[in-house]
């Protein structure tokens, strides 16, 4: 074997192969699905869920019912029983920065005009907390 | 199953600008979960709600410095029957998960019940597994509220 030969063959070769599988897997856009590991950071939008009304068998876009089903903006699309969160018309332009006094003054208000006495009527909540 | 999947199909197709809705609605909405994890949340979260009467509602994002106290603001709006409600709210930024129970739905599912469904949902959280992790969660939930035999569903 000529030393060509033998570079080829042991340095050409391996490097070549390894370059391949490396794109293989490392190319970017192969894998659309982003998957959700915990410690990284949650930067989608908030979101709701919730089930079904028993009476409608599903057909037609579900009807919004209680302050949680959203009228209008923009909830009609989704298909399924999901609704973003709520931007009620006294909190103007909160996209995820919760937590200060003007949002709590604004949650509070409308949580009084959907009706106190419901929300008293509930009010020793129970529930669970953890972390993980 | 088949209900939900005709249930959507129609929504999409009455409202208005079918083939961009019908688009959008293929590649997941905001892609956080894929239309089959979505599929199992929504039955999870339908099926638990209609075989216990409670309603549960699923709130996923940022809950704010005060977790406990935004995931109980969260709950005073999430509906009209609160005390039967209960709210399940996680926020995977933060590895927070608050369950929320009205007065009435905590008779049924007491604190310690819920601390134990939490406690399997962190667990499949820790591992990755949001959507398999509140589905099993809402499963125990169900489960320990049991089926009041007023209750009529089918």
């Amino acid at each position: 074997m000529t030393v060509v030969e033998t570079l080829l063959v042991y340095a050409v070769a391996p490097l070549a192969l390894i370059a391949v599988l490396a794109l293989l897997t490392l190319v970017p856009g192969r894998r659309k699905k982003l998957r959700y590991k915990p410690g990284q950071a949650w930067d989608h939008e908030p979101v709701w869920y919730e089930p079904h009304p028993v009476g409608g068998g599903g057909h037609g876009p579900t009807e919004a019912h209680g302050p949680a089903g959203v009228p209008g903006d923009g909830t009609t699309a989704l298909g399924s029983s999901m609704y973003p969160e709520q931007h009620g018309p006294g909190a103007p332009g909160q996209s995820g920065g919760y937590g200060g006094g003007d949002s709590h003054g604004a949650t509070g208000a409308r949580a009084l005009a959907a009706g106190p006495s419901a929300a008293a009527a509930a009010r020793p909540f129970g529930g669970a907390r953890g972390t993980w | 199953m088949t209900r939900v999947l005709e249930g959507t199909s129609h929504d999409t197709a009455t409202s208005a600008g079918t083939m961009a809705t019908r688009a959008d609605e293929a590649e997941a909405p905001d892609s956080i979960f894929s239309y089959q994890e979505l599929l199992r949340l929504d039955e999870a979260l339908t099926m638990s709600s209609r075989e216990t009467g409670l309603r549960f509602t699923l709130y996923i994002g940022d809950l704010g410095p005060q977790t406990r106290a935004r995931a109980e603001e969260l709950f005073e709006r999430s509906g009209s029957d609160l005390p039967d409600s209960v709210l399940i709210a996680v926020s995977p930024g933060q590895r927070v998960v608050e369950v929320v129970t009205g007065a009435a739905a905590a008779r049924r599912l007491p604190d310690r019940a819920c601390a134990l469904a939490v406690l399997s949902m962190t667990n499949a959280f820790a591992s990755g597994d949001l959507v398999g992790g509140i589905v099993n969660g809402l499963r125990q939930l169900s489960d320990q509220a049991g089926h009041p035999r007023g209750l009529r569903t089918h």
